[in-house]
């Protein structure tokens, strides 16, 4: 007689997903245990001090895709998640001038004007254009993706629905959904704008997480998929959550474990326990055995599939889609304590600016040049970078005075020609604090400490393969019904009773909580 | 009175009009130049010398146009192998017409590959299948509810469903991809990886590491049977011109060179005929436009006739011709190293597409405004298969240029064809190091100088850019994908519309068929 287990489900790895899948299957009345490796909670979303007295968002640093409903029903605010909004966004421009965009619609109209009226005037259809493209994708990351090569009656009626959906829109909107769905960012905003600045900031949010440069087909859709965030409701808002994305993890873990699920910290699972096709539980790496009917991993499709389960247990063409699912990790994060502000030449002074982020994409060749380097494993001696100083919105993140800011940073390749080492890493920190000089130049005086994370050392902490901060590039052919892999879109896999719930399954990533929550409904409905 | 007119007698203008005047039409075709055919034509490019002047080859003829219209009389060619690919140090990739012996060829390179090969080949050829059913007819709108639409629509679905599950996923995955992620999935050899993609990106701005391009592989394998091979013309291309010309008058179609038309004359929303450069009208109810959808319907038709919406549309197709053409007389035959005594390889497609990384730079060098300074090159020697284009002894070479953006930085001057036709020359000397001292005559064509010459928008030799968002249903323009146009009487039939360039005559077929079925004859 096998132990009754203790669980009605395991959840391999503390990251957001895992905990909001913990925390609806405990809602539902589950007995759940999430095992993290790390000593924290959170995987690439956690606070750390990583320099006496300064705190930083190690890796993702921004929010703005956490599902509002996984908020009211988690009661998230009531577990101590508050999301401060993010005011503007600054690209200094190669002639020593600004573009600043502001959460203030009149205002971003006004300075949008001073660069071209032309584009100021367009400026506000684009975003209704945006908006309706958005709501028009909500629904479908909303849904379990149905097969669309299978004709069980399950899957039929979600195609119906989805037909009935696109339908719905018109065929204008259709048509327009279709171009975002096919063609490159710099395209769609040619379309749309001439003035070079404000498409190459736009532009940069398209190719976040990719392996492709803004003039590349598939961008479009990245575009839209960083419009898609809301804040209270507001689309287009991000936002810092006080105390980091930390706080993000540790509000839902709180939630979770209010909700009776257990949470067991550096608990490393080292394999899946197959037995004639079921998951059975996991073994630690200490040697512990846990069970449980139901085990679901928040982990890379590649961590889970091709490491924790063995090869025998999965059919070869899985296996083979799971191989070919691309990764190519493109973004490195450098964290920088300050003793100052940064004093941009193109707005000097401390102002309100600070308060928002910088963009460094200050023409859309700059961005394309970038990618370029990494096209042929180099990482950008010019990178496009994504700013933000939260100690100035919440100052608990630094000494008082003092400062914190965290740079996202592309590309830099995962396979860098001769692979990363200690004396690239600090090539690639210098040449990024370099670039930020040529913009502040006060910037290398200001430094007191310096963290230089390179898609190698996200992918050593996080576990996330080969550092990739999507669990998977998030291309039109790793979305929706074949993320991760044909026919296991679904949150299942082909071993019975073992579930994913990472955001290398739809919808993809970004702090979104959206891939845990579809798949403790699908792992509920499933056990019903 | 003529029931239809015909705006551009290239190979799609003609095989409207032979269809239509098959079908007892009045056909009149009025082409501005004085020789017929667009951009299959063959001329002279120096005395005694004749060259395919810009298309070097057919793409695909469908059978049933040949059949239909019978062109018994034109030599079409497939060469055996279908590409060469040149590798230096006396080495070369073969691809042949017969998998097994390009299996052969590709195992000298890599074992892998070669045993990889077949199951890809197989599985391509099928995917390209699928696609050959949807070009062969007009392009169903997916929203549309009308009782033929569905039908189709459910045609389609089932067609789809017989590809099989790994069918269906393969073709939905890989549509999407960069034509590099999809060769990176299947081979190691940079030099096969390299030719496959050079046939993909074919015409478009747009390197192997850009999404979409995988589409292309599969547009280019559509009728043709296997990679890179295509349909040549013993005589030169404009001898299939000469010869739809032909069966369409034989069918009572006329047509009139040196007829430019400037403007299509629209009164209430319906064409009525159109106005040539001498101030001439020709009078029709209907009209049918060869030429490019911009062209067309923002040149020649005054905007106050269209929707606002439509015009927008049609200034956002995507052009940006990235080809160039350059033609020389040779003294001799070139000498490609490890070639040389090779008859067959030489009547072949020969390839400079040594390696995605190559292709990917010519296209860096494009994306930023520049032409490729080591460009991708598509070369044939027609005199090989037809020694009359030149001197006893002598020879033509026909070679396609990417990348030579339409949008170069500066623009295009006389300097800049002359150091592009340098860099081309530069680039052939590399493999076949006797070009240069054998050259008697040069022709460069930028993609400038094919929008002047051939009116073709930003020198687009597909009337805009094969990519996803302009296929299917999408082209020329979202909504207008079945050849009719806003204005009642005035279609499209070239290969700006679906199923676009690379395939002789299909769009043409398509549109005469819709229009044979939509107006009435008198």
């Amino acid at each position: 007689m096998p132990p009754t287990p203790r669980y009605d489900a395991i959840v391999i790895g503390g990251g957001h997903n895992g905990l909001v899948h913990a925390a609806y299957l405990a809602r539902a009345g589950k007995r759940v245990v999430v095992l993290e490796r790390r000593p924290r909670v959170g995987g690439a979303a956690v606070t750390e001090e990583i320099f006496p007295g300064f705190k930083f968002s190690m890796f993702s640093y921004v929010v703005s895709l956490l599902r509002p409903e996984i908020i009211r029903d988690l009661d998230l605010p009531g577990h101590g998640l508050d999301i401060l909004p993010l005011e503007s966004t600054l690209t200094p421009l190669p002639n020593g001038d600004h573009l600043a965009m502001w959460s203030d619609h009149d205002r971003t109209r006004r300075e949008l004007c001073r660069h071209s009226p032309r584009d100021a005037e367009a400026y506000d259809e684009f975003g209704r254009l945006m908006h309706h493209m958005a709501m028009a994708v909500k629904p479908i990351l909303g849904m379990v993706p149905p097969d669309p090569t299978s004709l069980s009656p399950g899957d039929l009626m979600g195609l119906a629905r989805l037909g009935r959906h696109f339908h719905g829109l018109g065929e204008r909107n259709f048509h327009a959904l279709f171009k975002l769905m096919t063609m490159s960012s710099a395209d769609f905003l040619d379309e749309w704008f001439e003035f070079d600045g404000l498409k190459a900031t736009k532009a940069a949010s398209g190719i976040i997480g990719t392996f492709l440069g803004p003039r590349s087909p598939g961008t479009a859709y990245v575009l839209l998929h960083h419009y898609m965030g809301e804040i209270d409701g507001a689309f287009r808002a991000w936002g810092f959550a006080k105390g980091g994305t930390g706080a993000i993890s540790e509000s839902i873990a709180a939630a979770a474990r209010t909700l009776g699920a257990e949470i067991r910290t550096d608990a490393p699972v080292a394999k899946v326990l197959v037995q004639g096709g079921h998951a059975t539980g996991v073994a630690l790496e200490n040697g512990d055995e846990l069970h449980a009917p139901v085990v679901v991993s928040g982990l890379d499709p590649r961590r889970t599939f091709l490491q924790l389960v063995e090869e025998k247990e999965l059919p070869a063409e899985f296996v083979a889609d799971i191989r070919r699912y691309k990764f190519r990790g493109s973004s490195g994060k450098v964290n920088l304590a300050l003793s100052e502000l940064p004093d941009f030449t193109c707005l000097p002074g401390v102002g309100p600016h600070l308060r928002g982020a910088v963009s460094i994409s200050p023409t859309l060749a700059y961005v394309e040049r970038a990618y370029d380097d990494a096209k042929y494993g180099e990482f950008s001696r010019h990178p496009y970078m994504d700013i933000v100083i939260p100690s100035m919105i919440d100052p608990g993140m630094a000494p008082p005075g003092k400062h914190v800011m965290s740079i996202f940073v592309q590309y830099a390749p995962y396979h860098l020609n001769g692979g990363w080492d200690d004396a690239k890493r600090e090539a690639f920190g210098d040449a990024v604090v370099d670039t930020l000089a040529e913009y502040a130049p006060n910037i290398k005086s200001a430094i007191i400490g310096r963290q230089v994370l390179t898609p190698a050392d996200i992918e050593r902490i996080t576990g996330l393969s080969e550092g990739n901060i999507f669990q998977g590039e998030l291309a039109l052919h790793q979305l929706f019904f074949f993320r991760p892999a044909p026919a296991w879109a679904k949150y299942r896999s082909p071993v019975r009773g073992l579930y994913q719930c990472g955001s290398g399954t739809h919808p993809g990533g970004g702090i979104m909580g959206a891939s845990g929550r579809l798949a403790a409904l699908q792992v509920l409905k499933d056990r019903r | 009175m003529p029931d239809v007119i015909v705006i551009g007698a290239g190979l799609h203008g003609l095989v409207t009009a032979a269809y239509l005047a098959r079908g007892g039409r009045r056909v009149v075709v009025l082409e501005r130049r004085e020789l017929v055919g667009g951009t299959a034509v063959t001329e002279e490019i120096a005395p005694g010398f004749r060259c395919d002047t810009v298309q070097h080859d057919v793409g695909w003829l469908p059978r049933r146009i040949a059949a239909d219209l019978e062109l018994g009389g034109v030599e079409l060619i497939r060469t055996d192998p279908a590409v060469v690919t040149p590798l230096g140090h006396g080495r070369a990739l073969q691809l042949s017409t017969d998998p097994t012996r390009s299996t052969h060829a590709i195992r000298a390179l890599s074992p892998a590959d070669a045993a990889r090969w077949p199951e890809f080949h197989e599985r391509m050829t099928r995917l390209a299948s699928f696609l050959e059913a949807l070009y062969g007819e007009p392009a169903v709108q997916p929203l549309r509810t009308a009782p033929g639409d569905l039908l189709t629509l459910l045609r389609h679905v089932l067609r789809f469903r017989r590809l099989g599950r790994r069918g269906m996923v393969n073709l939905l995955r890989i549509l999407p991809m960069s034509v590099a992620e999809l060769l990176d999935d299947w081979f190691q050899s940079d030099a096969l990886k390299g030719t496959l993609a050079a046939g993909a990106v074919a015409g478009n701005l747009l390197g192997p590491r850009s999404g979409g391009t995988a589409f292309g592989l599969l547009h280019h394998l559509v009728g043709n049977g296997t990679f890179r091979s295509r349909t040549l013309v013993r005589g030169g291309v404009g001898t299939l011109a000469l010869a739809l010309a032909a069966a369409a008058r034989r069918y009572g179609a006329e047509i009139r060179t040196g007829a430019d038309v400037t403007r299509i004359l629209v009164k209430e929303g319906r064409v009525t005929g159109v106005v040539l450069a001498s101030g001439d009208e020709v009078l029709a109810a209907t009209v049918v436009s060869a030429a490019d959808p911009r062209r067309t319907l923002l040149g020649l038709v005054e905007p106050i006739h269209l929707d606002p919406d439509v015009v927008e549309a049609v200034r956002h197709i995507r052009f940006r011709g990235p080809v160039a053409k350059v033609n020389l007389a040779l003294a001799e035959l070139p000498r490609f190293a490890g070639l040389s005594g090779d008859a067959a390889a030489l009547r072949a497609t020969v390839s400079i597409s040594p390696s995605l990384d190559y292709l990917e730079r010519a296209y860096d060098d494009a994306k930023h405004g520049g032409w490729s300074r080591q460009p991708y090159c598509e070369v044939r020697i027609p005199t090989l298969h037809d020694p009359a284009l030149a001197p006893p002894g002598k020879h033509v070479m026909s070679v396609l240029v990417q990348y030579a953006p339409y949008h170069l930085s500066g623009g295009w001057t006389t300097a800049q064809r002359d150091a592009l036709g340098n860099a081309v020359v530069a680039t052939l000397a590399e493999h076949a190091p006797n070009v240069p001292g054998a050259m008697l005559h040069r022709q460069v064509l930028t993609p400038k100088d094919l929008e002047e010459t051939f009116g073709l928008t930003e020198g687009s030799l597909y009337h805009g850019e094969l990519s996803l968002d302009q296929i299917l249903f999408m082209r020329p323009v979202p909504g207008w994908s079945r050849y009719r146009t806003p204005l009642d009487g005035l279609y499209l039939c070239g290969p700006g519309t679906h199923p676009g360039g690379g395939i002789a005559g299909l769009a043409g077929y398509n549109a005469a068929r819709t229009i044979l079925q939509e107006t009435k004859g008198s």
